[in-house]
């Protein structure tokens, strides 16, 4: 079989995906997505009533209100009752029909001064963050000035001036001074923008800077801004309703500050007319909280980290069973893995990201776990190490991780933590993410240390420097902080934490990748030294055959959950039995090797909420059959191989 | 130690933008409110209220505005603001200092009060994600975070002094009680702050609450927090030393932002309630149209502002070797 049947995208070593319909996602979800998101959401739903019931007031409070505002013609200070349903002031006038006149000019101070705020985030919160360098210098130093100074005394100074003034003076000032806060959030949004593809490919199209603002970045960034103009709006409504408060607003305006004015100078309270002074302060707190709820459900929607998925975990008693008549784990044998099974809650419901995943790992084998991202490696690496979790909120479903014996899956934590480290530790894919960046070296080793021994500091310390040497560090760097060290010593530093108690076995996810290639290989060389060296077993994951070519022992190759490949590393390299074991080898280059022409595999893994029916990789597989679609293929032993295709079936 | 510099450089921008700003606005408004208020008070004021009134605009009608400025600049630096009316003849600048103590107790005790109280319930909260606390407490904070802090102010007097008759209702001491350190008087300053420092905490620790609890939400997502784990410590100390400590960094900067919105209400509550502090002295001086005086003290609150910005960047450096470093 040729290479060249997999389809020439003539590719350099980046992975094939396709952009095209991910665009199309960012840009136009986002309404529909908003929207969803409100109706779904308890309190975006509750804050959209209230501000819509509030909006039918300011809209029609001549039909809604009783009587004239201002018509001093009742009797003073009367309690409620049928026709005055909040009583009345101590002028005689009607408080409910106040109130609904006066959720007037609150709701327009909120959307002018809201408004206003927001466009002037919007412009400069993007124009700092795409014009860059001096501009945007002197545009993040004025918005950081504006957000210290506080505004609220600012106002009250320039209402001292302009007693009595205006609505329109009221809302520009708050506009003017209430922007900051959405600016400062819209910059950095509108920079992690500045290099994603599809501005890129704005820009090499060559659309005019205004049209890629508008019609690129600004529908991408729709929920932050709106979030910024709820913030903006609340302030607006609370600032406003303060200055009435004091009197320094208009005294004859119909608002509820203003009423709150009255009724304190009257002092409502202690006269018997609590309601006077009451029910235009719950409003301006509903309004307020309409307003909050809503911009706090739009932080949900915006970062979804937020919003709790939950899927209950599995009873023990119902996790799926391992499949009967396997023998018991041998003494060679470090961790043996049986139908582990794992599951994500997604707003969709449970996807299953590792289906029935079985292998064993002798003492001191070196294992690599390959495939592209998103397969279910990382989900596996950590499901055997009972490190599931935000980020990865998924959930062991099934299966048993025999771990010296012991199954991991049914221990409680307390059980895990002397497991951890000692016998089983963890190296992950930057140190720069996985070392706490305020705390030492030595302090993160001696956090571990003392979590598991009774070691003195002297012992740490010395222990601690011992590591360091292993992985070559000199040991005057012991007490750097992170970020102190270069991205090499920082991940050398991390396996060196690694194997502090020479633990059975280490788990590395993709501990090189991000190293240059020359470091990758002298990294990769001393993993495998030490490992022979000290003896201990290596899960390693990776998306790079290349890389582990020469260390490892056996190779897994995973797809869509599921094992379709396991063989020992030579075998592979070999003979790859698998269409898709042999399509990851095409995708990247060899150092030693000849130069050959590298291939991609056209398309993505599938979505695993709706994997295909039969096999999994049969729509992107070259030499895909009827019988391929027609029923997923059982994983069958060849040789000294484990593979999961049709083709293989029939050959055996 | 750059990190240090570039924060105080930022303290002295912004004090600069803020005592331009006090310089330029009375200036910029339509109708000069110094003439306005000189002919107002004409007659009825002596010379040295006169020049008083003409040091905090600077009118003096032949100087040019830029001479203008920089008087006023050397004055403001050396902490002359001119005389206040409302307290004449006090040099606004004792006035100020009479008023900042009572401000600190009551708001500087509170509104740090209320962030590590915030920051601690926050952090447990996101820690016991989908608990009690983390189900209940975020819906509360949200709504009583939008409440005006002055309403609250007036509800409360209204129930726990008017109905209940529990605490005094205004002032910051009984007035019939000697001013001095004595016990008596230390508790009943105490006694009248119970209700202004109960409003700000109510009102003001929402924020702190929602914000830790989310930054240390999107901490526990991280790595080292997941590698804590892997290295089987105590979850005590995966919370606090790995997840709560790098969670609380960006609500220091909170802090600092929203510090601004806490001092604003915190002028009004103590307008409702009568303290004698910084906030209800400033409301005093705007009635009064003692320009001097607001001036005087709204620069204060600047001052106070900045300064609590810079004691959380201190704390920011302290917790943060990154920003330590010369980068």
């Amino acid at each position: 079989m040729s290479v060249a049947s997999f389809g020439a995208t003539d590719q350099l070593a980046t992975p094939p995906i396709g952009p095209a319909p991910a665009i199309a996602e960012i840009r136009h979800g986002r309404a529909g997505d908003i929207w969803r998101a409100v109706t779904r959401n308890r309190k975006a739903l509750a804050g959209a009533v209230i501000l819509f019931a509030f909006l039918v007031f300011a809209i029609l409070p001549g039909q809604i209100a009783p009587d004239d505002p201002t018509a001093e013609i009742f009797q003073p200070a009367l309690g409620a009752s049928w026709h005055h349903l909040l009583g009345t002031t101590a002028y005689g006038q009607d408080v409910f029909s106040q109130l609904v006149w006066g959720t007037r000019l609150s709701i327009v101070i909120a959307f002018a001064a809201g408004g206003l705020a927001t466009a002037v985030a919007v412009l400069v919160g993007v124009s700092a963050a795409y014009l860059g360098g001096i501009a945007d210098g002197i545009l993040s130093l004025l918005t950081d000035v504006i957000l210290v100074i506080p505004i609220f005394p600012l106002v009250i100074v320039i209402a001292a001036y302009r007693r009595n003034a205006g609505l329109f003076t009221l809302v520009v000032v708050l506009g003017a001074l209430g922007w900051s806060y959405g600016a400062r959030q819209l910059r950095s949004q509108a920079l992690s923008l500045r290099t994603r593809d599809f501005l890129e490919s704005a820009r090499v199209r060559g659309e005019r800077r205004l049209y890629v603002i508008l019609f690129e970045i600004l529908p991408t960034m729709t929920s932050l801004i709106v979030a910024s103009f709820l913030g903006a709006a609340l302030y607006a409504v609370l600032t406003a309703a303060g200055l009435q408060f004091i009197g320094l607003g208009d005294p004859n305006s119909q608002s509820w500050g203003t009423m709150l004015y009255w009724a304190e100078n009257n002092e409502a309270l202690g006269a018997g007319m609590p309601l006077w002074a009451l029910a235009p302060g719950v409003c301006i707190a509903l309004l307020g909280a309409a307003f909050a709820l809503l911009n706090y459900a739009f932080d949900e929607i915006s970062s979804p980290a937020l919003r709790m998925r939950k899927l209950e975990r599995a009873k023990l008693g119902d996790l799926v069973e391992p499949r009967a008549g396997t023998p018991p784990p041998g003494e060679e044998t470090v961790l043996s893995v049986r139908d582990l099974t794992v599951a994500y809650a997604t707003d969709a419901g449970p996807v299953v990201a590792v289906d029935h995943v079985s292998f064993d790992l002798g003492r001191n084998e070196f294992l690599a776990i390959v495939g592209e991202s998103g397969c279910g490696k990382s989900t596996l690496l950590y499901a055997i190490a009972r490190l599931l979790g935000s980020p990865l909120p998924g959930e062991i479903v099934g299966g048993e991780v025999l771990f010296d014996g012991t199954n991991m899956v049914v221990l409680e934590e307390k059980q895990l933590r002397a497991i951890r480290w000692r016998d089983l530790s963890v190296v992950m894919q930057s140190a720069m993410n996985a070392l706490n960046p305020v705390l030492t070296v030595a302090q993160q080793m001696r956090d571990a240390c003392r979590a598991h021994t009774s070691m003195t500091d002297k012992e740490i310390e010395a222990r601690s420097r011992e590591v360091l040497r292993l992985v070559s560090i000199d040991p005057v760097h012991l007490h750097s902080y992170p970020h102190q060290l270069s991205g090499g010593m920082r991940q050398r530093a991390m396996i060196a934490m690694a194997l502090l108690f020479t633990p059975d076995l280490v788990i590395m996810d993709e501990p090189t990748s991000a190293l240059d290639v020359v470091a990758q290989r002298s990294l990769m060389v001393q993993i495998k030294e030490l490992q022979e060296q000290l003896g201990f077993a290596v899960i390693f994951v990776t998306h790079d055959m290349s890389l582990v070519s020469r260390f490892t022992d056996r190779l897994l190759v995973m797809y869509a959950g599921e094992i379709v490949e396991l063989a020992p590393t030579r075998q592979l390299f070999d003979r790859a039995l698998h269409p898709y074991s042999r399509g990851l080898m095409d995708a990247f280059p060899s150092i030693y090797g000849e130069k050959v022409k590298l291939l991609g595999i056209p398309g993505s893994p599938p979505n695993l909420a709706h994997p295909p029916s039969g096999c999994r990789f049969a729509p992107r597989c070259p030499l895909v059959e009827e019988r391929c679609i027609a029923a997923p293929p059982e994983l069958v032993r060849v040789n000294h191989s484990l593979v999961r295709c049709v083709l293989q079936e029939t050959s055996s | 130690m750059r990190f240090v510099i570039r924060r105080l450089g930022f303290f002295v921008v912004t004090l600069w933008a803020a005592i331009t700003t006090n310089f330029l606005i009375p200036r910029l408004m339509p109708g000069n409110a110094a003439l306005a208020m000189m002919s107002r008070y004409r007659g009825r004021l002596n010379p040295s209220a006169l020049h008083a009134i003409e040091i905090a605009f600077g009118v003096k009608t032949h100087q040019s505005l830029l001479a203008a400025y920089f008087s006023y600049l050397g004055n403001v630096l050396r902490g002359r603001f001119g005389t206040s009316l409302t307290f004449f003849p006090d040099k606004v600048a004792h006035d100020v200092f009479q008023a900042l103590p009572w401000t600190l107790a009551l708001v500087g005790v509170t509104t740090i009060l209320a962030f590590i109280l915030g920051t601690l319930i926050g952090l447990v909260a996101a820690w016991r994600r989908g608990g009690m606390l983390d189900n209940l407490l975020p819906p509360i904070f949200v709504i009583t975070s939008a409440f005006p802090y002055f309403w609250l102010a007036l509800l409360s007097i209204w129930l726990f002094s008017i109905k209940l008759g529990w605490l005094p209702q205004n002032g910051g001491y009984d007035v019939t009680t000697t001013v001095g350190w004595t016990w008596s008087f230390v508790g009943d300053a105490i006694r009248h702050s119970i209700l202004p420092a109960a409003t700000i905490l109510v009102t003001s620790i929402g924020g702190w609450i929602l914000t830790m609890r989310n930054n240390m939400i999107s901490v526990l997502a991280e790595d080292y927090v997941r590698m804590a784990r892997a290295k089987g410590l105590s979850p005590w100390r995966v919370m606090w030393t790995y997840a709560g400590r790098n969670a609380i960094l960006p609500n220091l900067t909170g802090f600092a932002m929203s510090l601004g919105f806490v001092v604003s209400g915190a002028i009004l509550v103590e307008f409702v309630f009568n303290y004698p502090g910084v906030g209800w002295m400033f409301l005093q001086s705007v009635e009064n149209q003692d320009y001097a005086l607001m001036q005087g003290l709204f620069m204060m609150i600047v001052v106070a502002v900045l300064t609590a910005i810079l004691a959380a960047d201190a704390a920011t450096a302290l917790l943060d070797p990154r920003t330590r470093d010369v980068r």
